[in-house]
């Protein structure tokens, strides 16, 4: 072996299809007699269905058939509970609510799913679905997350006692006793509000049953294609073998795709079963905004016991968390806040509790972050007021608390979602931080810049925010490496890809082990035919974990290749290399066989094999970590705000990311690049505004600000490397990385760049009305 | 979303009170309405054709009106509902004489919309709802003047 | 049974005449009439720009446009600016550059770009910037879209600085 490949900036395979318009996503599928869905959707946020007429809609010339919840009769089932509450953890109360195919008896939030129509196009499905008429009605609504617990409040689900659907409390050391020793206890309540994923690619599903085969295809926008098909095959009666699900190329998933038995889910394919038609439906803008997940809604009591010389003894959190009308996903977000909320400090007295609630509104399932950016909203506001209170600057407060170096690995003992117990595997977190602070010239901008620029009148500020990611969780993924009679190295694994670049950066992790060009990798990812074993694309773990799979079979391979190699050329293994797709003998490269040739001759069509050979040069591994991998980061920010218009200006963006490791530098800048977009439209120009009708006013992109290249800045990345000793490529995942920190960072270089007027932001998302609201209630000093 | 303001007409509030009695001369008025029937001695049912930025379709709702004070004061109370979405909304009303000829009437209201036109109209419903009304007391003044010269 | 138009125009240099209902929109009619599915619809409204192709060479919104506007005219889309084995300059350089991750908003831009350059062929990174704020991208935070058409400018530059060698 020769030069690394492992870390390179190798130029991605899959671009050359993508630049051409020659890349098939779901709403590209085309299938001869392929009939087209429309759903009917609630204008309601809380309604009892009285009742439904169809038959107008029936007799509208193209349409096939219109379906309800009774017309699904026992084959109507609400989705399976995603993600059980962690047995692991001790105080949980856990009520399960799963959405349901199509509304039977009540609409739990605006653009719940009430029937859907079949037919000859899309068009025709959206005239008739105008021709039902619905007889509902409105009920009060629940959309504040206090009034929802509140005895009396109108309950989301009728049969349960309130709208509590969860609580977990979790404990490390005392909190109260920290308290008590504490020279400085901070209170403070901070108000979390909702964003959207808002993925370029709208989601979509087709569904194709073929009868004389009885065999069911489903191509569907998700980031879990193995669950889905196994669920699908449960749901419909049929055995997983009978059905297969194929996400291909994906515009974008940022978690909602992983969401899963979405409505339509469900509908579709029991649809295209019943009619024994093929039946595409793609969502459209407007149905994403109301029918696909979203997240962040959370209110937190926070308080904070320090030392007087900055140090923190102590946190405690009492928070709510908005689950939307239904909870198929668990705990897993606020599982993620309260494993954040710590930070990268090294907190040794912690009091989390969190009640999870009910409300009409669509519902809430990761979105990039998944609750991560909540948790270091807390910390570093917090250590943002109590460097103010304390008069100890940002940086040193932090520097003070950060986890040192031979700390590690550091155990939380609290639970994560993974259902294991929090522990940080590595990490040398100052450094990083230390690395930021040079990127961005922090010390010269606050000592000599800052002052001049204030004298000018200008508004400038600067901020900087440390933080922590839990990637790479279990439980596993597996991939089956197969070298081909032509040299090419096929590899299948279960992981959906949704723009991350898998088909490079998996190719370089073989190009790696078997000496071939990183082009002559093909990577086959989210079709279950190809790979049926697996999760999903989610929590960053795609490279650690598909990756590693993916490593333990190349290597594996690499083992019988060499074997193999060293009968067919007489050679001892250690006197071998591979090479540009052949393996030679070191120092006689005449002496040598491709890969291509030795793969045809492990696959021999006569002759007699010797007792234990498997045939080809093929193997499958699967990987499983001990538990999920942290990364670190740091991000700094120059900021400049016209008081006047809150318009802002970035002037600098710099980002630290320490996630072991990297794969494929130019495609980890990207996520990085993308994952701060999202992070700065969740800062300032995106929210979710819900009315107390539970109507979201801002359903479109012309309402719904996501940032256009005019708002974003250049990003300078560094990087370092700890790697992680949770396997052997050392990696760590990055995907969420960008997102995380940039509404805390947002809030401290606000409240620098306007310390006039000595600002306290306590919430997110803060927007340029909002932020002068802010402004003007404070008197300048 | 609240909604209020005020107008001033050039005729004799009881005049104008009348003019709001007849559906007739509502229908007229509204722009967009198909259809206005009185149902009950204060219950109202008609169609309204709405535009709303991109969002345009037709509503079938009920008015009610209430607490009247001829010919000072009522309380107007509309729901509707149509492809694009519903709405509610309740309003007050209250006239004064402003000298010989002239009456001012002050309205306040409180509308709630949902559905379709709400998630993509609702930036543009609050001018979009001020335009209307200014359009139909615009046009019952016109009716107020004309009856007026005609007594 | 509505009433069809017989609409006739030329895509990618192709003539193409079918009857099409007066509602359908250009969108709809290159992708699913015509298979032309590298145009992708990301909004319907207007606002994303992933549908953006080329009308007599300016980008329009095809979400926006009944297939009958474009009658008698000439379109194109993403397929008609190069080959997977030979790629358009500009495609080339978003490849170098990075320019791609999901590559749904992609086929938008590179038309908007191919349209952009033509008029500006040595943009500033703000005027770039500018060109590209109407096509959202969610995946990429736009740097390396940027850099891309930086890239493909220059390359076309030193192209055009050859010839007289």
């Amino acid at each position: 072996m020769t030069k690394t490949l492992i870390g390179k900036r190798v130029l991605r395979n899959e671009d050359p299809r993508l630049l051409t318009g020659q890349a098939q996503f779901v709403d590209d599928v085309e299938i001869p007699g392929l009939l087209h869905a429309a759903f009917l959707r609630s204008d309601h946020a809380h309604a009892r269905l009285l009742g439904m007429d169809v038959s107008a809609a029936r007799q509208r010339p193209g349409v096939v058939a219109v379906f309800t919840a009774e017309d699904m009769g026992d084959d109507w089932q609400p989705g399976p509970p995603l993600v059980s509450p962690p047995p692991t953890a001790k105080d949980v109360l856990f009520y399960s609510r799963r959405q349901v195919p199509l509304v039977k008896d009540k609409v739990r939030h605006a653009g719940e799913a009430m029937a859907v129509v079949i037919a000859e196009s899309r068009y025709i499905a959206e005239d008739a679905v105008e021709d039902i008429v619905v007889d509902l009605e409105p009920l009060e609504t629940v959309v504040d997350l206090e009034k929802a617990l509140q005895p009396g409040s109108p309950l989301v689900h009728d049969d349960l006692e309130s709208n509590l659907a969860a609580h977990l409390s979790q404990k490390k050391g005392d909190y109260e006793t920290a308290r008590r020793q504490a020279d400085l206890v901070l209170k403070r309540r901070i108000v979390i509000d909702r964003g959207a994923a808002a993925a370029m690619e709208n989601r979509g599903i087709v569904a194709d049953w073929d009868e004389k085969s009885q065999h069911l295809t489903v191509w569907d926008t998700t980031q879990a294609p193995i669950p889905i098909r196994n669920g699908l095959a449960a749901r419909l009666g049929l055995s997983e073998n009978q059905v297969r699900v194929i996400a291909p190329f994906i515009g974008g998933g940022f978690g909602p795709k992983m969401m899963m038995f979405y409505a339509e889910e469900m509908v579709i394919p029991w649809a295209a079963m019943k009619l024994k038609r093929p039946i595409k439906w793609i969502e459209d803008r407007r149905e994403n905004f109301y029918a696909t997940t979203q997240e962040r809604g959370q209110i937190h009591d926070v308080e904070i016991a320090l030392s007087r010389d900055g140090h923190i003894l102590g946190l405690k959190d009492v928070f709510l968390h908005d689950t939307g009308a239904y909870d198929p996903y668990g705990l897993t977000i606020p599982l993620n806040t309260q494993c954040h909320a710590m930070g990268g400090y090294d907190i040794k007295n912690y009091s989390t509790d969190v009640s999870v609630v009910f409300t009409n509104k669509t519902l809430v399932t990761p979105v990039r972050g998944a609750g991560r950016p909540q948790g270091i909203y807390i910390i570093e506001r917090l250590l943002d007021i109590a460097s103010k209170e304390l008069g100890i600057d940002a940086v040193e407060i932090r520097k003070r608390n950060l986890i040192p170096a031979d700390a590690f690995p550091y155990k939380h003992g609290i639970i994560d979602q993974a259902f294991s117990p929090l522990i940080l595997d590595s990490g040398n977190y100052w450094p990083v931080m230390q690395k930021a602070l040079e990127m961005i010239g922090y010390e010269k901008f606050v000592r000599d810049e800052q002052p001049r620029l204030r004298k000018e009148g200008r508004h400038v500020g600067i901020a900087i925010t440390p933080f922590i990611e839990s990637t790479g969780v279990g439980p596993y993924e597996g991939a089956r490496v197969t070298v081909e009679a032509s040299g090419r190295i096929h590899v299948a694994t279960g992981v959906g890809t949704q723009g991350q670049g898998h088909f490079t950066s998996f190719a370089q992790v073989v190009a790696q082990q078997l000496g071939v060009a990183v082009s002559d990798v093909r990577i086959v990812s989210g079709d279950t035919a190809e790979f049926h074993w697996g999760t999903g694309t989610f929590a960053s773990r795609g490279a650690v974990v598909a990756g590693n799979a993916i490593h333990a079979a190349a290597s594996i391979v690499r083992r019988k290749v060499l074997e193999l190699a060293s009968k067919e050329l007489q050679t001892p293994q250690d006197e071998l290399e591979l090479e540009g797709g052949m393996v030679r003998v070191a120092d006689i490269p005449d002496k040598s066989i491709s890969l291509g040739e030795l793969a045809a001759r492990a696959n021999p069509l006569r002759g007699a094999v010797e007792p234990g050979t498997e045939p080809g040069l093929e193997a499958t591994s699967y990987f499983g970590p001990r538990y999920g991998a942290t990364a670190f980061g740091t991000h700094a920010m120059i900021l400049e705000i016209d008081p006047e218009t809150m318009m802002i200006e970035i002037k600098r963006y710099v980002t630290v990311e320490d996630c072991g490791t990297v794969l494929n530098p130019l495609i980890l800048e990207g996520q990085i690049h993308g994952g701060v977009s999202l992070g700065i439209g969740n800062a300032y120009y995106e929210k979710l505004h819900f009315d107390e009708n539970g109507q979201l006013l801002n359903a479109s992109f012309a309402d719904y600000l996501i940032p256009s290249a005019t708002e974003m800045p250049r990003i300078e990345v560094g990087h370092m490397e700890t790697r992680s000793p949770l396997n052997e490529l050392g990696t760590k995942g990055v995907g969420e990385a960008g997102t995380i920190p940039v509404p805390a960072l947002f809030a401290q270089a606000v409240e620098n760049a306007l310390a006039d007027r000595e600002l306290e932001i306590l919430e997110t998302p803060l927007s340029p009305n909002r932020l002068y609201e802010l402004w003007s209630q404070k008197e300048a000093r | 979303m609240r909604i209020e303001g005020q107008y001033t007409f050039d005729g004799p509030r009881e005049v104008l009170w009348e003019l709001l009695q007849d559906p007739k001369v509502l229908a007229a008025c509204l722009p967009g309405t198909q259809s206005l029937r009185q149902v009950g001695e204060h219950e109202y049912e008609g169609e309204i054709g709405v535009r709303v930025g991109p969002i345009s379709g037709a509503f079938a709702g009920q008015l009610t009106v209430t607490n009247e004070v001829p010919p000072v004061s009522s309380t107007l109370t509309v729901e509707g509902k149509g492809k694009v979405g519903f709405l509610k909304g309740v309003g007050n009303i209250d006239m004064t004489e402003q000298g010989p000829g002239k009456t001012l009437m002050k309205y306040t209201g409180e509308v709630q919309i949902g559905g379709k036109v709400a998630s993509v109209g609702q930036r543009l419903f609050d001018s979009v709802s001020r335009g209307m009304i200014e359009q139909a007391l615009g046009k019952l003044n016109e009716m107020l003047k004309a009856r007026v010269a005609s007594r | 049974m509505r009433k069809l138009f017989d609409l006739a125009l030329t895509v990618n240099g192709t003539r193409h005449e079918q009857a099409v209902e007066p509602r359908t929109l250009l969108s709809d009619f290159l992708r699913h009439d015509l298979g032309l599915t590298g145009t992708h619809v990301g909004c319907e409204h207007g606002v994303c720009g992933a549908c953006t192709v080329l009308l007599d060479g300016e980008p329009v919104r095809s979400c926006l446009l009944f297939a009958v506007q474009a009658h008698g005219h000439s379109v194109t889309t993403v397929e008609g600016l190069g080959a997977i084995d030979q790629l358009h300059p500009v495609q080339e350089a978003f490849r170098q550059a990075h320019g791609v991750q999901c590559g749904f908003c992609t086929p938008g831009i590179l038309t908007t770009v191919v349209a952009f350059l033509e008029g500006n062929p040595d943009p500033s990174e703000e005027e770039i910037r500018e060109a590209l704020s109407g096509n959202l991208c969610r995946c990429t935070g736009y740097q390396h879209i940027v850099d891309a058409v930086r890239l493909a400018a220059q390359t076309s530059k030193t192209a055009h600085e050859q010839p007289a060698r």
